[in-house]
C-alpha cells in the first residue's frame, strides 16, 4: 500500500510508542504462555509425583521411559492417524460442500447455518451426543442403518472401528470450518474468470480442475494447516466420545498426557510427553509457516 | 434445457438431504431429552410427549445438577477474559499494523504460533503458578490463563482489521497534534468496531468451550463452566443416564444456537481475517 502523507513521528518516539503499545501483550504472554512452556520443560527433567510426593532430578530419564512406553507409541500412532484421516475427509468434503453452496440454491443460507453449528459446540458435548446417537443397541444411527438393510456396527465398542468413529465425529464437527473458509474464498473470486473460461468452451469439469481448484488452493491449504494443528491436540472430543478406549485404541497424545498429569499426577512424566508434543508442533509450524506463508496477502 | 432442469432438481434434492442429515442429530437429541431413563432404550422413540417428564428432566439438569450456575460461570469467565484480552491486545495489534520496527513480522508470527501450542503442555505449570498465587480454584484463576490463550488470536485478527483502515487517517490526525495513543483511542477505535466484534466472537467461542485447563484449575462445583459440568456426567463408576445427558446437550446447545444466528456473517469475516494479511 502506498502510504502518502509525511511520517510525523520521530524514530525515537516511534520506538517508545512501539514499546508502550506492545508491552502489555508481550509481558502477559511471556508470563502466562512462554514461561509455563519453559517451566514445563524444566519439570520434564524431574521425577515428580504428587501421590508419592517424590521430587528428584533425573535428567533425561523421563524421555528414556517414554521411548520405551508402548502406550506412548500407541498414542502417537493414533494421533497421526486421526490427523491424517480427519484432515483428508474434512478437506474433500468441506471443499465439495463449499462448491455446492456456490450454486446459491434458494434456502441454502439456512442449510449453511445448520451446518456451521457443530463447529461452535462444546467438543465434550459433541462427544457425548454422538455416544448416544451411535449406541449399538438404541442409537438412532444403527436404527436407520438397520432399516436400510445395512449391518449394525458397534462403533466405539469395536476395536477396529473405535478410531474410525472418532475420525468421523471429528469430521462432523470440523468439516464446516473448511467449508466456511473455502466458501468465503469462492465468493471473493473474480467472476469474469469463469465467464471467460466458459466462453472459451471449457467444460464444467475442466473449469473446476484447471481454474477453480487452483484458485482455491491457498484457502484449502490454510484450512488444512489450521485443522491439522488442532487435530494434533485433540482431547475434549476423545474425553466425551470414547475416554481413550476401548483399551488404548483412541488414546491421543493429549489424552495420555492429561491422564498422566491429572489422573496419576505424574507431573514429570506428563511434562516430558507434553514436550514431545510441543517440539513436534513447533517443527511442523516452522515448516508450514515457511512453506505456506500465512501472511501472504492474496490468501483470501 | 431439460438436463439443466433435471440437474437443478437433483441439486435441490441434495440440499434437502444435507439439511436433513445436518438437523437430524439435533432432533434426536431433543427427542431423547423428553424421555425417561427407560424410554430412551426404545427405538424409534415414540412421539408421545409427557410434559411432566420433560419438566422433570430440564428441572433436574438446570437446577439440581447446576447447569444454570455452570452457564452463569461460563458467561462471567468468557466476558471478562474476552474484554481484558481486547484491552490488552488492541494496542499491540495497532503497533504491528502501523509502526515499522525491526523484526515486526517475526514477532507477529511468534505471537500467533503460541495459539498453536498444545494446552496440555502449559496446564501443569499454570496450575502450579496459580497455586503459588493462591488463585487455583477461583474465577480469576480461570480468567488469567484464558486471557493468555485468546490474546494471540485477538492480536492476529485485529492486525488484519487495522490494515484495512487507511493510514492517511493516522497521518492526518498526527499532523493535527494527536499522539499515537489519542489516534488509537479517538480515531481508530470507532472504525475498528467490526474487528473488535469478530475478535471477541472468536475468543469467546474458544473460551466458552475450553475444557482441559479448566479441569486442572477448577474443582469446586460452584465454579464449573459448561464443559466441566458436562464432563461430570462421564464417570467410570456409573452408567450415563442418557435422558439427562441429552437434556444437558440441549441446554448447552441452545445458547450457542441463538448466538450463531447473529454471528454467521462475522464468522466468515473472522476466519478469513486470520488469513487475509
Amino acid at each position: 500500500m502506498a502510504s502518502g502523507g509525511r511520517r510525523s513521528s520521530h524514530p525515537l518516539h516511534r520506538r517508545r510508542d512501539v514499546l508502550l503499545l506492545v508491552a502489555p501483550t508481550a509481558v502477559y504472554l511471556v508470563v502466562f504462555s512462554v514461561f509455563p512452556l519453559i517451566y514445563s520443560l524444566g519439570i520434564s527433567f524431574f521425577d515428580w509425583s504428587q501421590t508419592t510426593s517424590s521430587f528428584t532430578f533425573i535428567g533425561l530419564d523421563n524421555y528414556r521411559d517414554l521411548i520405551a512406553d508402548p502406550i506412548f507409541w500407541q498414542a502417537a500412532t493414533n494421533t497421526a492417524i486421526l490427523v491424517i484421516a480427519s484432515i483428508a475427509i474434512q478437506v474433500v468434503l468441506g471443499t465439495a460442500l463449499a462448491l455446492f453452496f456456490d450454486l446459491h440454491l434458494r434456502g441454502s443460507w439456512f442449510v449453511r447455518g445448520v451446518l456451521i453449528l457443530p463447529m461452535l459446540l462444546t467438543p465434550v458435548v459433541v462427544g457425548l451426543m454422538w455416544r448416544a446417537l451411535l449406541n449399538p443397541d438404541w442409537g438412532m444411527v444403527n436404527y436407520v442403518l438397520g432399516q436400510l438393510g445395512f449391518a449394525k456396527p458397534l462403533w466405539t465398542a469395536d476395536p477396529k472401528l473405535a478410531l474410525v468413529t472418532l475420525v468421523l465425529v471429528d469430521s462432523w464437527q470440523w468439516t464446516p470450518f473448511v467449508m466456511v473458509i473455502v466458501f468465503a474464498r469462492l465468493q471473493a473470486l473474480p467472476r469474469d474468470v469463469f465467464e471467460a473460461s466458459s466462453v472459451d468452451g471449457a467444460g464444467r469439469r475442466s473449469t473446476l480442475r484447471l481454474i477453480t481448484l487452483p484458485l482455491l488452493a491457498p484457502a484449502i491449504v490454510f484450512a488444512a494447516v489450521f485443522r491439522s494443528i488442532d487435530a494434533f491436540r485433540s482431547f475434549d472430543i476423545v474425553f466425551g466420545l470414547t475416554f481413550g478406549g476401548p483399551g488404548r485404541l483412541t488414546t491421543t497424545l493429549s489424552f495420555y498426557t492429561w491422564e498422566n498429569g491429572f489422573t496419576f499426577t505424574r507431573y514429570g512424566y506428563a511434562s516430558s510427553l507434553a514436550y514431545v508434543m510441543v517440539v513436534v508442533a513447533s517443527i511442523s509450524l516452522a515448516i508450514l509457516v515457511r512453506r505456506v506463508n500465512l501472511r501472504r496477502s492474496d490468501t483470501i | 434445457m431439460l438436463t439443466r432442469r433435471l440437474e437443478r432438481a437433483l441439486a435441490y434434492l441434495l440440499l434437502i438431504a444435507i439439511a436433513i442429515v445436518g438437523l437430524a442429530p439435533f432432533v434426536v437429541i431433543v427427542l431423547i431429552s423428553t424421555k425417561t431413563r427407560i424410554e430412551v432404550l426404545q427405538v424409534p422413540p415414540s412421539l408421545d410427549f409427557d410434559i411432566d417428564q420433560i419438566v422433570k428432566n430440564y428441572r433436574d439438569v438446570l437446577f439440581d445438577r447446576g447447569f444454570i450456575s455452570y452457564t452463569w460461570n461460563s458467561i462471567v469467565a468468557t466476558t471478562l477474559s474476552v474484554g481484558l484480552a481486547l484491552v490488552i491486545g488492541t494496542p499491540a495489534a495497532y503497533a504491528f499494523s502501523r509502526i515499522p520496527f525491526r523484526g515486526r513480522d517475526d514477532w507477529a508470527s511468534t505471537i500467533l504460533s503460541l495459539r498453536f501450542m498444545p494446552a496440555v503442555a502449559v496446564a501443569i505449570p499454570i496450575l502450579l503458578m496459580l497455586r503459588f498465587l493462591g488463585l487455583d480454584n477461583t474465577m480469576s484463576g480461570l480468567i488469567i490463563p484464558y486471557i493468555a490463550f485468546s490474546l494471540p488470536l485477538v492480536v492476529w485478527i485485529l492486525i488484519g482489521f487495522f490494515d484495512e483502515i487507511p493510514r492517511e487517517l493516522d497521518d492526518a490526525a498526527m499532523v493535527d497534534g494527536c499522539t499515537r495513543f489519542t489516534v488509537l483511542t479517538r480515531v481508530m477505535l470507532p472504525l475498528l468496531r467490526p474487528g473488535l466484534i469478530v475478535a471477541a466472537i472468536f475468543a469467546a467461542i474458544f473460551i466458552w468451550n475450553e475444557f482441559l485447563v479448566g479441569l486442572y484449575i477448577v474443582n469446586s462445583q460452584g465454579l464449573k463452566t459448561i464443559p466441566l459440568g458436562a464432563a461430570g456426567l462421564i464417570s467410570a463408576q456409573r452408567p450415563i443416564d442418557w435422558n439427562v445427558a441429552a437434556t444437558v446437550g440441549v441446554v448447552t446447545i441452545i445458547p450457542i444456537f441463538l448466538f450463531s444466528l447473529f454471528i454467521q456473517r462475522y464468522i466468515v469475516r473472522g476466519i478469513t481475517a486470520g488469513a487475509v494479511k
